[in-house]
């Protein structure tokens, strides 16, 4: 018996992938071209597995402003935000981030993971509350609830109904009450009815916390998320989110319209344990939200690409997981088929995601790509013309296999 | 609990019933099998199974009671309790 034994499941498929070259698990950028380019195995490729949603990691305005906090403030804040790690930046970005979402309140994270943690850590007390979750959660909100300690129960994926029912029947035994869904699901790039979640959490007297990562920037009129696109900005109790996906930093926040939450600043080991982020990386995710508040126009450029892919994808019969989205995933039965159709998109010079259970939602695998307001026309033929390849080669990835 | 017979352990069968189809190796399924061990099943297929019982039984089960949970027997033994805890 050894620490090691858990490994070795997994271990024989990771090496076996790596020996013939093929293992999507260890990709390396060689070389970074642009904001949808990169050399990967000496070749120039499309990126479009990253989550570089509005295309801001080369935002000539982001860059100097994290110049110029590279140069004023240095390198790292060597220390965490209730100590000495709370810069004029970090209250700003705070400040701005609670302007644009209409939140009186908002605290900056490390990361956006780190933000779930410690938003769940920090609200739930493990004898007293207790945390409702859907299915399709992201890992961070499940390890928030074992971080937590307190008892979670999982409601059916985007079913309000089945929350109703699991809020119906939950024991009077607890205290306090939080729910917690996503806006876009990162997996398949569905979103949340967020409006029925909000009415059916506040008629059981339970708060809603609803994380945005994939969705903040890009869904309602003025980018505030899907919350936003339902009308429930000003009900929803959390609001999380994270900067290395629109704002192409590094960095995560909470918002909220409750004066407590302030509070979980000095009871969230998330939040309080862990270096803030550095000021460049502030700076530039700050420069990025002016940069897309600013201009619509990169919402509506990033909308209109996954309306030209997803119309491609479909055309091809290829077995798509949702409705036009910044994620689009291609559904595929089997393991060995992902790992095929994500090699061969390799070798047309397309870099995308790939997924297999249990990381995945239902029992299949998937290609996840992730659509840029920066790919270019270009950019999007390559994508189409590769996924053509791939709806030749993989009929298993095709409509009609179902039948 | 533990005294029920399989044989008359409705609760059991229903556990069974559910496990079946991702019994891909065809084990015989019995107090004793090891849920994810024996099954290779993953544990988010365990936790999917566990919404199944949740629904057919109108109780819940946290995630952290099943996260202690091996046995079909254990889970079998949960859900028992659970129920005369939430009736």
């Amino acid at each position: 018996m050894s620490l090691f034994d858990k490994f070795e499941k997994n271990a024989a498929l990771y090496d076996q992938l790596t020996a013939i070259g093929k293992n999507p698990f260890n990709v390396v950028m060689e070389e970074v071209l642009g904001p949808t380019r990169a050399k990967i195995k000496g070749r120039e490729t499309v990126l479009a597995g990253t989550h570089n949603y509005l295309g801001q990691t080369f935002e000539q305005t982001a860059i100097d402003a994290a110049k110029v906090a590279l140069d004023r403030e240095g390198t790292g804040t060597t220390g965490s935000r209730v100590a000495n790690g709370t810069f004029a930046g970090h209250k700003k970005l705070e400040q701005d981030l609670a302007d644009y979402l209409g939140m009186k309140h908002c605290l900056v994270f490390s990361t956006g993971y780190a933000a779930n943690l410690g938003a769940i850590a920090g609200l739930v007390d493990r004898a007293e509350d207790v945390v409702l979750i859907d299915a399709d959660c992201h890992a961070c909100i499940y390890d928030g609830c074992g971080l937590s300690g307190a008892e979670t129960i999982r409601f059916r994926h985007n079913d309000p109904e089945s929350l109703d029912k699991r809020l119906s029947r939950l024991d009077p035994k607890y205290n306090g009450k939080l729910v917690c869904i996503e806006g876009m699901y990162s997996m398949y790039g569905d979103i949340a009815p967020v409006k029925e979640f909000v009415e059916v959490a506040h008629k059981h007297g339970a708060m809603l916390l609803v994380d945005e990562a994939h969705s903040f920037g890009i869904y309602g009129e003025t980018g505030k998320g899907v919350s936003e696109a339902e009308g429930v900005m000003d009900q929803v109790d959390f609001y999380t989110g994270t900067f290395s996906k629109a704002l192409a930093s590094i960095g995560g926040f909470l918002a909220s319209n409750h004066p407590e939450a302030e509070y979980i600043r000095i009871s969230s080991n998330p939040y309080r344990f862990t270096a803030s982020p550095s000021p460049a990386t502030i700076a530039s995710a700050g420069a990025a939200l002016a940069k897309i508040k600013a201009n619509p126009s990169i919402r509506g450029d990033l909308w209109n690409n996954a309306k030209r892919l997803h119309a491609a994808f479909t055309q091809y019969g290829l077995r798509l997981a949702a409705e036009p989205a910044p994620v689009i995933s291609v559904l595929l039965p089997t393991r060995e088929d992902a790992f095929g159709a994500w090699s061969l998109l390799l070798e047309h010079g397309v870099y995308v995601n790939m997924a297999i259970p249990p990381g995945t939602p239902g029992k299949e695998s998937l290609l996840r790509l992730a659509v840029s307001s920066a790919h270019t026309a270009e950019d999007i033929d390559r994508l189409v013309a590769a996924y053509g390849a791939l709806a030749d080669a993989f009929p298993s990835a095709k409509v009609s296999a179902d039948a | 609990m533990s005294g029920i017979q399989e044989d008359d352990d409705l609760v059991f069968h229903k556990i069974a019933a559910l496990l079946e189809p991702l019994n891909e190796k065809g084990v015989k399924l019995t107090r004793d099998i090891d849920i994810i061990a024996d099954l290779e099943i993953d544990s988010v297929s365990l936790l999917d199974v566990v919404m199944d019982i949740e629904d057919n039984y109108d109780i819940s089960i946290p995630v952290n009671t099943i996260s202690e949970i091996k046995t079909i027997g254990e889970l079998v033994d949960a859900i028992h309790k659970i129920k005369k805890e939430q009736s």
